[in-house]
């Protein structure tokens, strides 16, 4: 090979080199500075290189960052987490994306994560790292976090304001009812008609007004007078909840069948509450015939669910839902009697226990009440 | 019945601060038929400024069974109940609280200041007027007092 062939292929490779350096400080120069992360190097503390979107986050130009020390750029409060970080990523090579506030040009604020790298840059130790601006998502956070705890909040002080005013109530009701009901022990038929039935009236209404308080103070004391859970017995709580409706199940003549049930995390006397509920309907709401209740229990995973069948007159599934709201009722009175508080204790007990409560039921086929119980033993706020 | 109560009434002091509540126990009290003597108060100081006045001068009867409320302004009855129970002329009288609280609280706190029984009122008027009538019959007929040897 001549020597001028050789030289042009010298020539040849050396432009090839030439482009392909070119072409790499451009894939670089893309890759950097136009990269929507913010990008740096840190040595000894300060910036030795940055790109246009950090700059553009801290609010500077890129130049007034080089030489500066990056620290001066994070909030006060926040620089120890930032130190700390450093340190965990010269022991373990490489950081995991963490959070704190630095403070732009404009003097606000700003949340970002960062994630760092060692390197070695110039032949020194230094830290690679990548920047982004979370302030968006941090206040998106906080408001959450904020709108939970009023909810949280005004949750506490519904059901307290529920228990202040059913407990304090009572007092001057009793007033009303007992004095309504001497007038009427000691005046019917000694006054007219007309004054023996207003009379009447005045007693049934303040007794009314007795059981929907006594109730309601029940129904708030779920929430706040509720004990810490312990293993249950629920073969126990049914049988507690028959003996309390003793008198009840021999006067319709009714028969409780139950499988063997299972030992869940809960609050006994809420749950003998609940059965006697349940199963206090399934007599109340029954049919001609003698009333049949079957309760059974099946266990999947964590959750127990229960569910109490009945022979009796059954639900319009148009009511499905509504019958677990506060003094809800589907008949009159004198048909039924009741607050219509019955089921909104059931469901607030399960949901104290972290299951839901619902039932399956046509008019005239008798209805089957479901609800579960989380036997992994959270209380649910 | 011994012979010591069908000579004189028996004595009741009623210390309640409402009015309504009073008069309820005092109708409840009519309603027992027996020969009694009622005395009330409306708090503590009425109460013990009463029984002290009484026990001053020994021809006067000190009452045989107080009915006491518990929530009452100036002294309540917790504060009147310790008075009472430290007092050496008349420890010996049988306090009943009769109150609307079902606290647990308060029916441990007054049992340790040796309240001699703790009874709720019941809601319901008739059950009331039952309730009364058997706190009578038990402190002031079943059971033997000091106050008869007096």
């Amino acid at each position: 090979m001549s020597q001028i062939s050789k030289m042009n292929q010298r020539i040849v490779k050396s432009e090839a080199m030439t482009r392909e350096i070119k072409q790499s400080k451009e894939l670089f120069r893309i890759l950097f500075y136009r990269s929507p992360i913010g990008t740096y190097i840190i040595q000894n503390g300060h910036f030795r290189l940055v790109n246009r979107q950090l700059a553009y986050i801290l609010g500077y130009e890129e130049d007034e960052l080089v030489g500066k020390p990056a620290l001066s750029f994070v909030l006060a409060e926040d620089r120890d987490t930032v130190r700390e970080n450093a340190v965990r990523m010269l022991k373990g090579g490489c950081s995991l994306g963490y959070e704190f506030r630095i403070v732009n040009k404009q003097a606000k604020v700003k949340w970002v994560m960062e994630t760092v790298v060692p390197i070695y840059y110039r032949r020194k130790r230094a830290t690679l790292g990548s920047l982004i601006d979370i302030t968006e998502r941090k206040q998106m956070e906080e408001r959450l976090k904020q709108i939970t705890a009023e909810m949280q909040h005004s949750n506490t002080e519904l059901e307290q304001f529920a228990y202040v005013i059913s407990h304090d109530l009572q007092e001057p009701l009793r007033m009303v009812s007992s004095y309504t009901q001497l007038l009427a022990k000691r005046y019917s038929n000694k006054l007219d008609s007309d004054a023996d039935e207003f009379i009447s009236y005045a007693v049934n209404g303040a007794k009314r007004m007795q059981t929907l308080l006594h109730d309601l103070l029940e129904y708030s004391r779920v929430g706040t007078r509720g004990k810490p859970f312990i293993p249950v017995n629920c073969e126990h709580v049914v049988e507690q909840a028959m003996a309390n409706l003793k008198i009840a199940i021999e006067e319709c003549n009714a028969s409780v069948s139950y499988d063997v049930l299972p030992t869940v995390m809960g609050d006994e006397g809420q749950l003998v509450r609940l059965f006697q509920n349940l199963i206090g309907n399934a007599l109340k709401f029954r049919r001609d015939e003698a009333p049949l209740v079957n309760i059974v229990a099946k266990r999947r995973n964590n959750v127990v669910t229960f569910s109490i069948k009945d022979n009796g007159i059954g639900i319009d599934p148009q009511h499905r839902q509504s019958i677990f709201e506060i003094f809800r009722r589907l008949h009159t009175r004198e048909e039924y009697p009741g607050t219509g508080m019955g089921l909104a204790i059931c469901k607030k007990i399960v949901e104290r226990h972290g299951g839901h409560i619902s039932v399956q039921s046509q008019p005239g086929q008798g209805s089957t009440f479901y609800f579960s119980v989380d036997t992994a033993g959270g209380e649910s706020e | 019945m011994n012979s010591q109560t069908a000579e004189r009434p028996i004595e009741i002091l009623v210390v309640d601060d409402n009015p309504g509540d009073l008069r309820l126990t005092v109708e409840a009290l009519k309603d027992s038929r027996l020969p009694n003597r009622l005395y009330t108060a409306r708090d503590g100081i009425e109460a013990i400024t009463l029984l002290r006045r009484k026990s001053k001068y020994s021809n006067t009867h000190l009452p045989d069974l107080i009915l006491l409320d518990l929530n009452m302004p100036r002294m309540n009855g917790l504060q009147l109940l310790a008075e009472i129970k430290e007092d050496l002329a008349l420890k010996h009288i049988p306090v009943v609280i009769l109150t609307g609280s079902k606290e647990r609280e308060d029916i441990v706190k007054t049992y340790n200041l040796h309240a001699d029984c703790y009874v709720t009122k019941p809601i319901d008027l008739e059950q009331f007027i039952k309730t009364v009538k058997s706190i009578i019959n038990f402190w002031l007929i079943s059971i033997k007092l000091p106050t008869e040897e007096r």
